[in-house]
């Protein structure tokens, strides 16, 4: 047994120093696609088969290792048929947003500001005030109609109030969701195993992880389980937070109004209530004992090995879970949604904004070609009907034709170019997501999609909408560490690891307060104030 | 004739030691030929940035640029100075560095000097090779290695279980921070720095050996007052090189293994800079930083400088 890992520990590092040289080689791989990328961009080039100028944008978003959008490629020239329009996206290493909003500052440092992006961490503040994006807000409800309707005009006002200068204007374009989207998910097949039902009260739920620890539920002979965990800096764990009614985005204290103040869930008794709950469970095992070192890779192979009972993610995309597992360990899990667990003297519930955030931001610029482009894409983006063929993406690339209809097939990093546009993501209501899971299902897989309509279908009870629902990132304007929750992260951290105290936490209220939480919190409850009107 | 040019030279310098650049330039211009790369390498990569420096003293933004920026005189360093991380960050700073230059760097040495007595060629070689590897790994790899070393169901955590103690995770341990900063420093860089000093050691006249074997001196004797001391001035200098560059950790090896447990005693300069420089883009204010760093740099290889003087004739750089 110790051998074994001694082993393990050898073959992984002999694999370590072969994954070296692979990673030498994909860096490579970028740099030159990048270049070729920018060089590609500004040009508008001539179609000569048609005579029709076909613009190229360069758009940036998430790509969490599908291959890059190049000139010319299948994805390119599908979106080239459906909008007229070329779409060039280089790969740019995701890693939970730090490397892309890295490479991406860079990138506008240099000048070289992609045409179409998805800003991070709130950089869309700073860019709308340099004049460096785009003013939409006459273009848009002209110009991309498909979008400006799908898009409801509360939302519309959100983003108004969003504009740095104060004068509504609009500059970023909203990612919008009618219903919670994430929640904690539990195994349905272990609850049922062992006799239990889903728990309703914090006892209960306690005693399901207890459960799942001690009682074998994967029934491999090894206490092995994971009752329940997350990720590092006190991430994805939030139905654990959830249940003493605290807002919070994966693992992102949110706004809310606590004893009738615009407060910072972090620093509210509720916090402090939660992080003792989670370090009893820490101390007792039921929080797996890695949750704060985890990174993603780490947390959903144990999701993935038949060894967690609750995780915590979103709801519609349980069924990637159950067939990731399924295919590679043969086990048909069912996850279902927890509901909210109250704590006592609270009421949970699962954190619910109609801005989730901002998706796109435009380039601001003087080209009418690049405006007009720009504005085609979005209005295809928003387009309804184009919905379906941008989920599908490539035929026989991203789906194939099954019994006479297409389907999306599995996830394939390595052959699947990354799908720049999801609408379906961005902008949708359980309708539309049930809508676009039904439309993909097939024989074989039917049982993990049914298992994600029936998630989403039941969220829409559970969710709260908070009060700092679209409060904008400029509150956090000159406080770098209070947004990066540098501080929280750390307390929080140490509290759930028993490394500190939990009378430690209300130091950290003050040091919070004292190292411009207090400013931060002027500025949100300004701004909460002026929506209120 | 030959006094009138003379006197004439006296009052205007200028001229003639222009003329005798010229001269100079002329006479061994394939030599000037021959430095101009690396000169303009200088300019190009690292005088002409350090102009960029002057972003330290403005709002910086980058679409005004440097030129229309917003001046701003000393905000940024006021904003360091009183930036209530500011003594967390600058202790842990300093203690790295106190660590890297007092258990860190003269490992180096005591393994060259261990290597330098190893008789047989073939093992020689084969210690040499095994200890330069790890060099060629990443940080990313080795705080990957670490991470799985030190987490649940890793070596060290069956080393404990086997003598019946806890499963410790000592990533996410302030006190294991240190030492592991320390271990995994030598583990990774001290083969390699052993290939300027066995270089030198190459370079001793065998027959200092010779003599001292004859008068009897033991192997030990020779370690220690041949070897050694013919050793010290490059040892000086590398010091002097390392020195120089007391408050740059480097970030990666520091980055790769923090965790928000260990903010508290890990946390530096180069990743703070990091967090709030490259990925909240605020220039200016990490440049200061940048400066700062340099200026406490800069202040030290100086005075170490100053101090190498003394203790030996030419043992300074300059």
């Amino acid at each position: 047994m110790k051998w074994n890992k001694t082993i393990t520990l050898l073959m992984a590092g002999t694999m370590a120093i072969s994954t070296m040289t692979g990673c030498g080689a994909k860096e490579n791989l970028t740099e030159t696609t990048q270049t070729s990328a920018v060089s590609q961009s500004p040009g508008t080039n001539e179609e000569s088969g048609e005579g029709e100028k076909i613009v190229d944008l360069e758009v940036w978003n998430t790509n969490i290792g599908f291959l890059e959008v190049k000139k010319d490629g299948p994805l390119y020239n599908l979106y080239k048929d459906m909008f007229g329009v070329g779409i060039i996206q280089p790969y740019v290493e995701w890693n939970g947003g730090t490397t892309y909003q890295e490479q991406l500052n860079l990138k506008i440092a240099a000048g070289e500001m992609p045409d179409m992006f998805l800003p991070v961490n709130g950089m869309e503040v700073d860019l709308a005030k340099n004049g460096a994006l785009l003013d939409l807000t006459d273009i848009l409800p002209e110009k991309a109609p498909h979008l400006w309707e799908s898009i409801p005009q509360e939302s519309w006002d959100v983003i108004r109030s969003y504009d740095p200068s104060g004068e509504g204007r609009i500059y970023m374009i909203p990612t919008v969701i009618d219903y919670p989207l994430m929640c904690g998910l539990i195994r349905q097949d272990w609850l049922d195993k062992l006799g239990l039902s889903i728990p309703e009260t914090q006892e209960e739920f306690v005693e399901v992880l207890r459960a799942f620890k001690n009682q074998d539920p994967n029934g491999n002979g090894q206490t092995d389980e994971v009752p329940t965990g997350g990720r590092q800096e006190a991430r994805w764990m939030d139905h654990l937070f959830a249940m003493y009614g605290i807002a919070i985005w994966e693992g992102y204290p949110q706004w809310d109004v606590y004893d009738g103040e615009m407060t910072y869930a972090g620093v509210t008794p509720n916090m402090k209530d939660a992080l003792l709950f989670i370090r009893g469970l820490y101390e007792e095992g039921l929080i797996d004992a890695e949750t704060l070192l985890n990174d993603k890779a780490g947390w959903e192979g144990k999701i993935n090995s038949d060894r967690v009972g609750v995780y915590y993610h979103w709801a519609q995309s349980s069924y990637e879970y159950a067939t990731t597992m399924f295919n590679s360990i043969g086990v048909k899990p069912e996850w279902v949604v927890l509901p909210p667990v109250s704590a006592a003297g609270y009421k949970g519930f699962y954190t619910e904004k109609k801005v989730k955030g901002i998706q796109w931001v435009i380039k601001n610029t003087t080209d009418q070609e690049k405006i007009d482009a720009c504005m085609k894409v979005l209005d295809a983006y928003g387009n309804p009907d184009l919905r379906e063929q941008f989920f599908l993406g490539v035929v026989g690339e991203h789906s194939a034709m099954v019994d006479g209809k297409l389907k999306r097939l599995p996830d394939d990093k390595k052959t699947m170019e990354n799908l720049v546009f999801q609408p379906g993501n961005d902008i949708s209501t359980v309708e539309s997501i049930v809508a676009l899971l039904e439309s993909v299902k097939s024989e074989d897989i039917a049982w993990a999609f049914d298992q994600s309509i029936a998630n989403v279908k039941s969220m829409p009870q559970y969710g709260k909408i908070i009060a700092g629902d679209g409060i904008p990132n400029s509150v956090y304007d000159g406080y770098p560490d209070i947004m990066n929750r540098t501080l929280y992260v750390e307390y929080a951290s140490k509290i759930i690891t028993g490394e500190y105290p939990i009378d430690k936490f209300d130091e950290f209220v003050d040091k919070w307060y004292a190292s411009g939480g207090e400013a931060v919190t002027r500025a949100a409850q300004e701004w909460y104030a002026k929506t209120q009107n | 004739m030959a006094k009138k040019n003379k006197a004439a030279a006296n009052e205007i310098k200028l001229p003639k030691s222009r003329t005798s650049l010229i001269h100079n330039i002329k006479k061994y211009w394939p030599y000037y030929l021959m430095v101009l790369p690396g000169v303009i390498f200088f300019l190009v990569f690292k005088y002409i940035p350090m102009l960029g420096s002057v972003i330290a003293f403005q709002d910086y933004s980058v679409f005004k640029g440097i030129f229309d920026s917003t001046w701003v005189g000393l905000k940024h360093f006021k904003a360091l100075l009183t930036y209530p991380d500011f003594r967390r960050i600058f202790s842990n700073t300093l203690i790295l560095g106190l660590c890297k230059t007092v258990l860190i760097f003269p490992i180096p040495v005591i393994l060259s000097l261990m290597l330098n007595e190893v008789r047989n060629l073939k093992l020689k070689k084969a210690i040499q090779t095994a200890v330069y590897i790890p060099y060629f790994l990443s940080w990313v790899i080795v705080g990957g290695l670490i991470f799985d070393i030190f987490g649940v169901g890793g070596l060290f955590n069956n080393i404990r279980n086997f003598f019946g103690l806890n499963t410790l995770l000592a990533m996410q341990k302030e006190s294991w921070f240190r030492p592991i900063y320390v271990v995994s420093s030598i583990w990774k860089d001290a083969g390699w720095g052993t290939v300027v000093y066995l270089a030198a050691i190459s370079g001793i006249d065998l027959s200092l050996y010779e003599s001292a074997a004859i008068d009897g001196a033991s192997r030990l004797k020779r370690m220690r007052y041949i070897t050694f001391p013919l050793l010290v001035p490059t040892i000086l200098t590398l010091f002097l090189l390392s020195i120089g560059s007391f408050l740059e950790l480097g970030f990666e090896q520091v980055f790769n293994l923090l965790t928000p447990m260990t903010y508290s005693v890990g946390d530096v300069f180069d990743t703070y800079v990091y967090r709030v420089g490259i990925q909240q883009a605020q220039y200016s204010f990490t440049t200061a930083v940048g400066l700062f760093q340099s200026t406490i740099g800069l202040v030290l290889v100086v005075t170490f400088n100053k101090l190498a003087n003394k203790f030996s004739d030419d043992g300074g750089l300059w």
